[in-house]
């Protein structure tokens, strides 16, 4: 396509409905904010009582589960998407932060906003704590690290600690209260509302999920998530130009696991119970997996990661024949995303789009 | 006295024994090749699983049960399994590095991590869905259980002695083999310039496949001894692969030795809580590595290259 072509396309002038006007919005951070509102004010709707679209077997509650996996996905982008650095112990995170909630909510108050809240310091202090161990080294021995570190953990509140996070039982005692004491997180939203969104459970996590969105956006876009490109892109050249390469790793790794304990909290707050396999290294596993499949250093890519995971982790599951080989089928999936399309489903949707845009665009021409 | 104590360091060792041969071919494709292969696990799945069913009959479910087996092996003992169970495992290697390892040596360090990775749940997934996700364990002959006799100091399990002999001589051949082989000369010097090497016209992709292959066999045949110790079942590869990856890693990558001292820091660790502190039994493995990690960042015996 020569440059006389563009010029002559936009001489003609299509100004609101035109690829060029689309490629100009849709990285814009109010575009994404409001992308991500429609999103969530359909997604339940969408997936468990749309008169077509349902009919694959989603469900409310699964709606949900997505949402708060999520959130996990996308603060895990953080750390491996755009800092580059591999963590295998996100579980501490997730699991952290859900008993700390969980907790909280049995001994101090089960307001759900002060019980996230309690759930997002702890994940930072164990952050902090994790992070001053595992970043002192990088590439392999942080991943074995943070591996070890998560498996400590899990062991350490299964047996020893068994006192407080009820073992393998897991703690069972949640207290899930009103909202600011008025607001009941279960009670089903009438009419036309409950058919959108069903319950206020799921707009006070969708709150936290546009949230979540926006902020890493932010992230991303500012100086700061820069220098967090900087460090994946070459660290050495980093440290060289005067960067503070420890601080920033840091940083990106407290961030992550506020999201995560984010996640950990509301997962808690979902379930009305912790299970001590949240800790696991399964857990984890699964982080890493939704957020490399769905595709790395994108906001969107997480989210789709985690849609697939959960939907076959919950709904194929079930399905005669397929249903006992979910996993097989994720993995399998996983591993030839990686090894044959780095840039994940995401980025295979991003190249489809290019190529229809390249036919219709000669379609046009001709 | 003496017999607790030594029935104390038989545990220790043969629990270190099998930690230090998983380890040993994982710390060897790390440190010389150069490669983050966490499909290496995977090779001591398929070991467990192999000797499974070259010793016993064992009872199995999932499509094997479907297909109309409920006892699936061959039943031959414990002898030939020994025998067979690496050179098995040595072919399954000698592919796994021509079409895993090679083509993936050039790409970055966290995408070999995520590919291996994922080879590995596959091949956990196909394990639960041949042979059931239900535990399994190996059965031994009367030769191999029962007390041995030490003259002078009392008695220990025979089969730990065994275990520990079987480790002491395998780790003896491989030392023998890096300082005495031509092959083993090549492949030390591949570790140190492999440019260098190629340069004097020695072709360095056959040694490296062999050391991979021998690697291979030794997590082989330590899916066969741990399978008598722990149950079996497909959860075991990730299950020995955290533990394997912090012995390569507090003792060094690449180093035996540092191979050798921190599997045995890994068995005593966990032989000292099972006996003092039984609750914290799992949890004492990964202590002891982050705090080794935590003073010697670069492992005991850490260096870049295989060193005895």
């Amino acid at each position: 396509m020569s440059l006389r072509d563009v010029t002559g396309r936009l001489s003609i002038g299509k100004p609101t409905l035109s690829w060029e006007y689309w490629d100009e919005i849709k990285g814009t951070e109010s575009f994404i904010f409001v992308a991500t509102t429609v999103f969530v004010l359909l997604w339940s709707w969408l997936f468990a009582r749309a008169p077509i679209t349902s009919a694959v077997g989603g469900y409310q509650s699964l709606a949900v589960t997505v949402l708060i996996w999520g959130i996990f996905a996308i603060g895990f982008d953080l750390l491996l998407g755009q800092t580059g650095l591999l963590s295998f112990g996100h579980a501490v995170f997730w699991g952290g932060g859900a008993y700390a909630a969980g907790l909280f909510s049995y001994y101090v108050t089960g307001d759900p906003f002060l019980v996230v809240i309690a759930g997002i310091v702890f994940a930072l202090v164990l952050a902090a704590v994790v992070g001053y161990i595992a970043l002192r080294r990088h590439a392999v021995y942080f991943a074995i690290l943070t591996l070890a570190i998560g498996q400590f953990v899990y062991f350490l509140a299964v047996s020893p600690l068994q006192e407080i996070t009820g073992g393998y039982n897991g703690f069972i005692y949640v207290q899930v209260e009103p909202v600011a004491g008025f607001i009941n997180l279960n009670q089903p939203l009438p009419g036309v509302l409950g058919t959108l969104w069903y319950d206020h459970l799921y707009l006070f996590v969708a709150v936290f999920f546009v949230f979540a969105v926006v902020l890493a956006t932010r992230i991303v876009k500012s100086p700061y998530g820069l220098v967090f490109r900087s460090l994946r892109e070459n660290e050495q050249r980093a440290a060289f130009i005067g960067i503070n390469v420890w601080r920033y790793k840091f940083m990106a790794f407290i961030l992550s696991a506020v999201f995560a304990g984010v996640a950990g909290s509301l997962y808690t707050i979902h379930t009305v119970f912790v299970s001590v396999e949240s800790l696991y290294w399964l857990i984890s596993g699964e982080v890493v997996i939704m957020t490399v499949l769905g595709g790395l250093g994108s906001v969107f890519g997480p989210i789709l990661g985690a849609i697939l995971y959960v939907y076959v982790r919950g709904v194929v599951d079930g399905f005669p024949i397929v249903g006992p080989y979910w996993f097989l089928i994720l993995t399998t999936l996983f591993t030839v995303v990686v090894w044959a399309f780095p840039q994940g489903l995401w980025g295979i949707v991003g190249k489809i789009g290019q190529s229809l845009r390249g036919l219709t665009r000669r379609w046009n021409d001709s | 006295m003496i017999e607790s104590a030594l029935s104390f360091l038989f545990l220790t060792l043969s629990v270190a024994a099998v930690y230090i041969l998983v380890a040993t071919g994982l710390s060897i494709t790390m440190g010389t090749l150069d490669f983050a292969n966490m499909t290496h696990a995977a090779l001591y799945l398929f070991g467990a699983y192999i000797a499974l069913v070259i010793i016993g009959k064992p009872e199995v479910g999932g499509v094997l049960e479907s297909a109309g087996f409920s006892t699936f092996g061959l039943g031959w003992g414990l002898v030939p399994a020994i025998i067979l169970t690496p050179i098995i495992v040595f072919g399954i290697g000698l592919v796994l590095e021509k079409y895993v390892v090679r083509p993936l040596s050039d790409r970055n360090v966290v995408d070999q991590i995520l590919i291996t990775f994922g080879l590995l749940f596959m091949a956990q997934e196909l394990m639960a869905i041949l042979f059931g996700t239900g535990g399994q364990t190996i059965s031994r002959p009367g030769w191999a259980s029962g007390p041995l006799a030490l003259p002078g100091i009392g008695t220990v399990s025979r089969w730990r002695f065994y275990v520990i002999l079987i480790t002491v001589i395998l780790m003896g051949a491989l030392l023998l083999f890096y300082k005495r082989t031509d092959f083993g000369l090549v492949v030390r010097g591949a570790t140190q310039d492999a440019q260098m090497v190629q340069l004097l016209g020695i072709k360095v992709n056959r040694p490296y496949a062999f050391v991979f292959g021998i690697g291979a066999a030794y997590a082989g045949i330590a899916g066969l001894l741990g399978g008598t110790i722990f149950a079996i079942n497909h959860e075991l590869g990730v299950e020995i692969l955290i533990p394997a990856l912090l012995v390569v890693v507090a003792g060094g990558m690449g180093s035996i030795k540092g191979t050798i001292v921190a599997g045995t820091l890994f068995g005593l660790a966990w032989a000292t809580a099972n006996s003092v502190y039984p609750q914290g039994m799992e949890a004492s493995i990964y202590l002891v590595a982050i705090v080794i990690i935590m003073l010697w960042p670069e492992g005991l015996f850490g260096s870049t290259g295989v060193e005895m």
